[in-house]
């Protein structure tokens, strides 16, 4: 190297490196968790359930997802096409209204050509979608994509809409893993952290299976992470906060039997878990959904069995998952209606302002089912 | 942006893939660019919506520093006939992206507890770490290495691309197999040399 190249290239460094470290400096710590609030509304001391079929026009559906609007309806979401990982799978969406407790007409609010064009890279199937909110305001649609192979090679995808999803902004691909960025999914809620960031519950499904914590600035970028476990067993975290720092996590099982609910913790907003370990309940290697109803206990939504998704259950917990109490079932033998092929499973359960809780869930693969109940219902099972 | 720029690292690594599969330096030089420019223009060609390099983007992501320092080197011997860089350098910036992946990829895909793809994020260690060995590195008159962290440095800092991890912008898998690949053969034909020179005149 020639002696002022040399020094100009010193130079480089010198002003290289400051602006890195200006921009560790400059890194806000990560926000604490945002827990329910402590009491929702009242609502009826009736007990009340309905349950009915989103409609879908299309063969196959799966992974629904909800968010409540500003004016108390419910949006909902999932992925439906002639079959799972077909190109001409789209994410579809359709509102509920409380008032008359119905559901719109269906509407694609995703396609893969519109996802290939507006990413400027090539598509060939889309995913899983979860939805949530910014702290802006704006309904965050986060959908899974897969440019080569398998759902292995997954990247997440963001799109925004401010007009409560009536129109969506050009998604923007968010990066999470540094192998091509292939193999990280979604499937659990989204939280609106205190620092107005975004903490979204991620795994990864190449050579290894584990959860992780993505934190994602005010623009949408995925600005630090966090390993929720590790190894080739543990997916689909959901999180649930509890306290600024407390939160509990549950993910679904894919290592040796007896499978089981996995459960993690945190006590430090989401920056460390404690190693998983298997809960009582039974898990058949399929995703679960949970949520701490206001004020009140612990809810779990779960495919009661350890080798099929036939059933789905939901468990109590008055002791933040510690301990649990079988509550109600959703779907069993003795259901009136059954799905042509049985299996339901990937529950997303929420609670609404009302006070009301909402099970979404796949319904035989063909439909996706809405539950909605109150607290009353219940608790007043068995 | 960040698409573009992409995209344009993918249409430079093509390049240089194809002068390296044409082996082009052997052919006359206007046929070289002839053929190159041909290249390029047909990868930014649309193809269902899309230049045909976001197809190679879809698979690949956004080439990093490192990748696209080895792809212009190699780019610019197959179409001069002269080496950018010397093999010393080449060696070093190849034994450095191998111990990085080393480092990065086994972790990232959830081996341990610990990931360091989260260093990242804006680390005051994982930038601590890298000073010394970019310092080291410019001591060493190792130019090339230098380079690689200046630009990949320089493009986080901007924003260039998608990610907002500056381990993306320095080091991608891809520079990672063709320097192991480089490292194994260079070692491979080092071994078969020895050999050859203790074999006994018959």
């Amino acid at each position: 190297m020639s002696g002022r190249l040399k020094w100009v290239s010193l130079g480089a460094i010198a002003l290289v490196f400051a602006g890195l470290y200006l921009r560790a400096l400059d890194a806000p710590r990560p926000g604490g968790f945002v827990p329910p609030p402590a009491a929702a509304r009242a609502g009826s001391s009736k007990p009340f359930y309905e349950a009915q079929l989103l409609p879908s026009s299309t063969q196959s559906v799966h992974s629904a997802t909800a968010v409540e609007l500003a004016d108390g309806r419910l949006r909902a979401f999932w992925y439906g096409g002639t079959r799972e990982g077909a190109p001409d799978v789209a994410v579809y969406t359709s509102v509920y209204s409380p008032k008359d407790g119905t559901w719109s007409a269906e509407r694609a609010v995703m396609t893969r050509e519109l996802a290939q064009r507006q990413l400027h890279r090539s598509i060939r199937k889309l995913g899983n979608p979860v939805a949530g909110r910014d702290r802006g305001g704006r309904l965050c649609l986060f959908f899974v994509s897969v440019s080569v192979g398998g759902w292995a090679g997954s990247a997440i995808n963001l799109t925004t809409s401010e007009d409560e999803g009536e129109t969506w902004s050009p998604p923007r691909r968010l990066v999470s893993s540094p192998f091509f960025n292939i193999s990280t999914l979604v499937k659990g809620a989204p939280l609106l952290l205190s620092d107005g960031t975004i903490g979204l519950p991620a795994y990864h499904e190449f050579v290894g299976k584990f959860g992780e914590l993505l934190r994602l600035d005010a623009d949408g970028r995925v600005v630090g992470k966090t390993r929720m476990s590790w190894g080739d067993s543990s997916l689909q975290p959901v999180i649930v906060p509890r306290s600024e720092s407390d939160a509990v996590a549950f993910m679904r099982y894919a290592g040796d039997p007896p499978g089981r609910v996995l459960v993690t913790r945190s006590s430090d907003a989401g920056e460390h878990w404690s190693t998983p370990e298997k809960t009582a309940l039974p898990n058949p290697n399929a995703a679960v959904g949970g949520v701490l109803l206001a004020g009140g206990p612990l809810l779990l939504a779960f495919n009661n069995a350890e080798a099929n998704r036939e059933s789905l259950d939901l468990a109590l917990s008055a002791d933040f998952g510690a301990s649990w109490r079988m509550a109600r079932s959703l779907e069993n033998e003795s259901q009136p209606q059954r799905a042509p092929v049985a299996e339901y499973s990937y529950p997303w359960v929420m609670q609404d302002r009302a006070g009301n809780v909402h099970v979404l869930y796949t319904w035989g693969r063909s439909r996706i089912k809405h539950a909605v109940f109150n607290r009353a219902w219940l608790e007043g099972g068995r | 942006m960040s698409s573009a720029l992409g995209i344009a690292g993918c249409v430079l690594l093509c390049l240089a893939v194809l002068a390296w599969a044409l082996r082009l330096e052997k052919r006359a030089v206007r046929v070289r660019s002839a053929i190159l420019a041909a290249a390029a223009v047909l990868l930014l060609a649309p193809l269902g919506g899309l230049p045909v390099a976001a197809y190679v983007r879809g698979a690949i992501g956004d080439p990093s520093a490192a990748t696209l320092a080895l792809a212009a080197g190699a780019l610019f011997f197959r179409l001069t006939g002269r080496a950018a860089i010397e093999p010393g350098e080449a060696r070093a910036l190849l034994w450095a992206v191998v111990a990085a992946a080393l480092f990065l990829y086994p972790f990232a895909l959830g081996w341990t507890p610990y990931d360091p793809y989260a260093l990242g994020y804006a680390s005051p260690v994982f930038i601590t770490v890298l000073l010394a060995a970019t310092l080291a590195a410019w001591r060493a008159g190792l130019k090339l290495a230098v380079l690689v962290v200046l630009v990949g440095g320089l493009a986080y800092l901007a924003g260039a691309y998608e990610s907002r991890n500056l381990w993306d912008y320095l080091i991608d898998p891809l520079a990672a197999i063709y320097a192991l690949g480089a490292l194994l053969a260079a070692g491979a034909r080092t071994l078969v040399s020895q050999r050859r020179q203790r074999a006994p005149v018959v």
